[in-house]
């Protein structure tokens, strides 16, 4: 009887439901399950227990990949946030029209497909006729080959990084800035504060919860950096990472494990070793508010 | 915060203003430029000539007409406008339908499987995309285009914004409806849907840019030049070992630039409310 009243229900959400197990719940166990085997997706799946993530683990590129991720994120997290906040009070500062050009203006790398940032870029940095050395040339400055210097390699994926991501968090920011009431301004006025003091003691404070999310979701993302490395140095499965591995993610590396080596087992341990740094991650930030908050 | 009137111009002003114009040039210049390079007189090194302007129509025109005429360029175009309006359909139809359930009624089990989905918005892409890339292939799907669409239909993200939205449906129109005569499937068809609207032309434009860029799923499931999507053909022609032109490369770049940023010029207002919504409730 009741299974009969709640049926149209279920009818309704089954084709959603089913679709997110296949290709959802499904491919979390059963990556759990490869994770376990030496297979290359064809023969049989060979057990061989733990061995997949011990030899992840010792090998050299998780430890480049590992350590170029943790410079990356330092840099490019904090220094896009930065920015963000910084234009949404510029854009925020302006009325009527040009707070509209200005804001669609900033955001418009974001709608670009990072694939096409990526390769833009690669022509801006590209050695000798590139836009970026020309312009440098122009103060005298000599060809600097940004995507094949290890010197320059992190800055140049992290300029582009910062070029994508600082419009996206700025409209978050944005939304932010028009949920603060006005009044408390104009208490900070009367009290004599000067536009620095009020955007210290009254905006960032007030923003607190947004600038949480734009950090954590930032954080999220970054660690699965993929397009833009990828195409900046012109990878392929056979060759990737650039030179010395100087632009080498764990993505990259998981997917170049599977699809260059074809060792998908270990590939798949690889995404549990990296979605396990994820969640950790994730629920430092969150055990860090949760701090903050009874302080 | 506020503006300052129609004071007299001070230096903090005169300041602002030129930041916020360099940012925009910033912002802006390598589209701009990639649009001169297609638009470009032929002959000239493009190291000789900063390409500041558009400098010839025609130049322009012949560019697109030989990469459509020579090139696989046109093929690509094709396979990724289906596969993102496929993509679209399925999420907006599945999602949907799910959605109307989860905001607007009662159910055994109705917690713990909207949850589930909730919980699978943290779970990063980076532990499902090689099992689901072996089940795809398992399914005999790869260098297919259900291949490229159906693993991507169930969007947590689609499901979860589509669930915002229509909670905010009042129950009462829902009985009103009902008492009318109105069978289930007709209440989600006649009421929700065009009450919706807004968010279902929303979620409809995000998840076409979503699709459009995707990089990392074609490359893998479409490995075969016959099912290269726009991404993909992109990525070939700028790689080290392509043989074009750069003239060839920046119209394959600009025809790919394109349909995402005529779809922002007419929607931004849209794209923004979605992205900030997402930001600020989730």
């Amino acid at each position: 009887m009741s299974l009969r009243r709640h049926l149209p229900h279920y009818l309704m959400i089954a084709p959603f439901m089913i679709l997110f197990a296949a290709f959802f719940l499904y491919p979390i166990l059963s990556g759990l399950y490869y994770s376990f085997f030496d297979w290359n997706g064809v023969g049989t799946p060979n057990y061989v227990g733990l061995a997949n993530y011990q030899s992840i683990v010792g090998s050299r590129d998780f430890t480049r990949a590992m350590t170029n991720l943790a410079q990356y994120i330092v840099i490019t997290v904090p220094l896009g946030i930065l920015i963000a906040l910084a234009l949404a009070l510029l854009v925020d500062s302006f009325t009527g029209r040009w707070a509209g050009f200005f804001r669609n203006a900033y955001f418009m790398p974001v709608v670009l497909p990072a694939f096409l940032a990526a390769t833009i870029w690669r022509w801006i940095y590209a050695p000798n006729f590139g836009l970026l050395n020309m312009i440098l040339g122009w103060f005298g400055v000599r060809s600097i080959n940004f995507l094949n210097d290890t010197g320059t390699m992190l800055y140049a994926l992290i300029a582009v990084d910062v070029w994508v991501s600082a419009g996206f968090n700025m409209v978050i920011i944005l939304a932010g800035l028009k949920n603060i009431p006005m009044e408390l301004y104009e208490a900070a006025r009367l009290d004599g504060a000067s536009k620095w003091q009020q955007i210290v003691h009254v905006t960032i404070p007030m923003l607190g919860p947004v600038l949480f999310f734009v950090f954590t979701y930032g954080l999220i993302s970054a660690m699965q950096v993929f397009d833009k490395p990828w195409l900046l140095t012109g990878s392929s499965f056979t060759s990737y990472g650039g030179r010395r591995h100087a632009l080498l993610f764990p993505v990259m590396d998981m997917m170049g494990r599977a699809f260059g080596g074809v060792r998908f087992g270990e590939a798949a341990a690889y995404g549990f070793i990296l979605t396990v740094a994820i969640v950790a991650v994730t629920a430092f930030m969150f055990a860090l508010r949760a701090w903050r908050e009874r302080q | 915060m506020s503006q300052n009137g129609a004071g007299p111009v001070s230096v903090w002003k005169i300041l602002k203003w030129v930041v916020a114009l360099l940012v925009a040039a910033i912002a802006i210049f390598p589209i701009w430029w990639m649009i001169n390079v297609v638009f470009a007189l032929p002959g000239e090194p493009v190291s000789l000539n900063p390409r500041l302007w558009p400098t010839s129509l025609s130049a322009g025109i012949a560019n697109i007409h030989m990469i459509f005429a020579q090139t696989e360029f046109l093929r690509a175009y094709g396979i990724s406008v289906a596969y993102a309006l496929l993509t679209i359909a399925g999420v907006l139809v599945f999602g949907s339908l799910a959605a109307f359930e989860f905001s607007l009624f009662e159910f055994p089990g109705r917690r713990v499987l909207f949850g589930f989905v909730l919980l699978s918005l943290m779970v990063p892409s980076a532990v499902t995309i090689i099992p689901a890339y072996l089940l795809t292939s398992q399914l005999g799907w790869l260098n297919t285009m259900q291949g490229l669409v159906v693993p991507g239909i169930a969007s947590a993200f689609g499901l979860f914004m589509l669930v915002q939205f229509m909670r905010a449906i009042p129950k009462d129109m829902i009985e009103a409806a009902r008492l009318d005569g109105a069978n289930h499937f007709q209440i989600y068809w006649h009421v929700a849907l065009p009450l919706s609207r807004n968010a279902v032309v929303t979620l409809a434009i995000l998840t076409f840019i979503q699709t459009w860029g995707n990089y990392m799923w074609p490359l893998i499931v479409g490995s075969n030049a016959e099912m290269y999507t726009v991404s993909q053909v992109v990525g070939l022609f700028n790689s080290p070992l392509s043989h074009h032109t750069v003239d060839t490369v920046m119209t394959a770049n600009l025809l790919a630039a394109i349909p995402p940023l005529v779809f922002f010029l007419i929607f931004q207002r849209k794209i923004i409310q979605g992205i900030a919504m997402s930001g600020t409730k989730g």
